[in-house]
């Protein structure tokens, strides 16, 4: 323990967290390390923290054509943690297609132990070249929270889905019993936006995108969100049918409208909300998983949205603390 | 990657010189049994025998009679009960805006080739990994309907295998066979060994049948293209002759040609969805008030 500062790591762009139960309670810091551009910063954990808190951050905010992220996670056993970002991931452009950034993230949650990760949305410029693969290797207690989400761009530059190409993989591996056991994929997520090839099929990326400015993945696994993944499940269900009329008298409306619990004026509201901000989702059970799709007209309506299901449900708030979803508030 | 190519040229050429050869022999041992019934029944074609036979046309042999098996709408694989996103993308795209060729079309031929011809093109060229392949296949469907109605078919396909074509293919099944159990000791397990998608069983049936990788890989896209166009007519978007058009076009034999182009040197990990709008449209097919189709 001598310096404050996190120790740097030899390798451009790579960097190391590990984050491991106190003996006295409450999670620790084991170590983090990480090299330019990469920039990792944990502010000292209070007392009634229920995860460790790590901004990943890049110099300048964001990934100069070419960049190459490297971060391996590792979070023992019976330890939480969270990371989160500020502000979007900017991804600048590359001075040729053959110039790509990069992001690898590669996550080992163990036993009892958990992650969340919830950051704001990858904003990929005009012309950039962007690959990032997710890596989660689980055990049949650990528990995964994670959202990976693209912006169409910016929008005041008149960007809409401009890049050149967009690659994001996000896999989730269930580790063998013994060290040496085959781990089993569980999913394999993956999305390829590429504009030449767009404009080969005839219609330029933006046109096969149908004004969404955002499109995101959520996957939950494990005991801590299992509620959360139920709760997912259920309002999905509960969606309005699509083409259904409502054959009430206006009358009949409000009085039925009067007598609705709490979850059910929350859920009307919400649906509301999805309709004028141009939300649609789905949710689905894979392997063991749930995987929540979203698309939104505005940034901002996805932001409100993942945010306003997430507090209601209120698991991630409990078990990570309010710090977690601050990229989603 | 050129020498890979020039390798995988030489491989399938040595593959179809053998089969010609294989062919002609079948065809001599034929003509010297039946030779004088098959001018009878052929005479009008004598004219313009091959140069094998003075007076017949070389016969189109068994892989071709399997490929336009495979390739027929009346394949009873249930494909026309699923439209793959087109009625709720009709459902959630106002009236006006909603276009088939121009908008649906090449996206929905994108996206089924970006997510699953990697998988029919690997098992076709790797019969042994079909469990492998499907087992991750399985792990990139992440959306209920989709998963639903890849399974549905590819187990119609898998009982056509076991019911209709294993008494006549003479290639070894055996992996099939051993699919068949694994599938079967799969059943009730949360995350299942295997569950017989259509794409990876598609690949190896054709490559089992004989069918080239090229054939095998534009008929299960054009039969994708099938069911779509058919699905469109009983969503009144267009009628039949529009239909017969739509599948005559230059747009749509351009498309499969471009798509499998893109796909043919992609590898299974590397496949994905390139119109994410596709997994909503698909997903949210549950949350239609009412449904002519299953998916």
């Amino acid at each position: 323990m001598g310096s404050p500062f996190p120790t740097s790591i030899s390798k451009v762009g790579e960097g190391h967290i590990v984050v491991s139960p106190l003996p006295s309670g409450g999670n620790g810091l084991e170590s983090i390390r990480y090299q330019y551009p990469l920039k990792l910063i944990s502010p000292t954990p209070s007392v009634h923290q229920k995860s460790v808190l790590v901004f990943l951050l890049s110099y300048g905010g964001g990934l100069v054509g070419g960049d190459h992220i490297n971060l391996d996670v590792d979070v023992r056993a019976g330890a939480l943690l969270s990371v989160v970002t500020q502000g979007h991931t900017k991804i600048f452009k590359s001075a040729s297609p053959d110039i790509v950034t990069s992001q690898n993230l590669n996550v080992r949650v163990q036993d009892d132990a958990s992650l969340c990760l919830l950051p704001d949305p990858v904003q990929p410029f005009a012309d950039s070249v962007y690959t990032q693969k997710q890596i989660f290797t689980v055990t049949p207690t650990s528990t995964l929270c994670f959202l990976d989400w693209v912006t169409q761009g910016r929008t005041a530059r008149g960007e809409n889905w401009s890049f050149v190409s967009w690659k994001g993989c996000n896999e989730v591996w269930l580790a063998g019993h013994s060290p040496d056991a085959k781990p089993r994929l569980l999913v394999r997520d993956t999305v390829l936006l590429s504009s030449p090839d767009s404009v080969v099929l005839g219609r330029p990326l933006r046109d096969a995108m149908h004004q969404m400015a955002v499109f995101g993945t959520l996957i939950l696994r494990g005991p801590k969100v299992q509620r959360l993944a139920d709760f997912f499940m259920a309002e999905f269900a509960a969606l309005p049918r699509l083409g259904a009329r409502d054959f009430r008298t206006i009358e009949d409306q409000a009085k039925e409208d009067g007598q609705l619990s709490e979850l059910e004026r929350w859920r009307a509201q919400r649906i509301r909300m999805e309709r004028a901000q141009g939300i649609l989702w789905s949710a689905a059970h894979v392997r063991s998983c749930v995987i929540v799709k979203l698309g939104a007209m505005t940034v901002e309506g996805g932001r409100e949205w993942v945010g306003a299901m997430l507090s209601k449900e209120g698991s991630v708030e409990e078990h990570f603390g309010e710090e977690a979803l601050m990229c989603v508030k | 990657m050129a020498a890979h190519n020039v390798a995988e040229i030489q491989d399938e050429i040595g593959i179809l010189e053998a089969r010609l050869r294989d062919a002609r022999k079948r065809l001599e041992n034929v003509q010297l049994t039946d030779t004088q019934g098959a001018v009878d029944r052929d005479s009008a074609t004598t004219n313009n025998a091959a140069a094998s036979s003075p007076n017949i046309a070389p016969g189109l042999g068994s892989h071709t009679h399997f490929l336009l098996l495979l390739s027929d709408s009346q394949l009873p694989l249930g494909s026309f009960a699923f439209s793959s996103g087109l009625e709720s993308y009709l459902a959630h795209t106002p009236p006006r805006t909603a276009s088939f060729s121009s908008s649906f079309l090449p996206s929905s031929i994108s996206s089924m080739a970006s997510t699953t011809l990697p998988f029919v093109l690997a098992a076709h060229r790797s019969p042994q990994e079909l469990a492998e392949l499907d087992d991750q296949l399985d792990a990139a469907i992440v959306c209920t309907v989709g998963r639903r109605a890849s399974v549905a078919q590819g187990r119609a396909l898998l009982g056509i295998w076991e019911r209709s074509f294993r008494g006549t293919v003479t290639g070894d099944g055996q992996v099939l066979k051993d699919f068949s159990t694994l599938l079967r000791e799969s059943q009730g397990q949360d995350v299942p060994l295997v569950s017989a998608h259509l794409a990876p069983l598609f690949g190896v049936i054709c490559a089992l049948v004989g069918m080239s990788l090229r054939q095998t890989a534009y008929v299960f896209m054009l039969s994708h293209v099938k069911a779509l166009v058919s699905a469109a007519v009983r969503a009144s978007m267009f009628g039949p002759y529009q239909a017969q058009k739509v599948l005559a076009s230059a747009q749509v034999q351009r498309l499969i040609d471009v798509v499998i182009d893109r796909e043919w040197n992609t590898a299974v990990e590397d496949a994905g969805q390139a119109t994410p709008m596709m997994d909503l449209w698909i997903g949210r097919h549950e949350v239609l008030y009412s449904r002519i189709f299953n998916s």
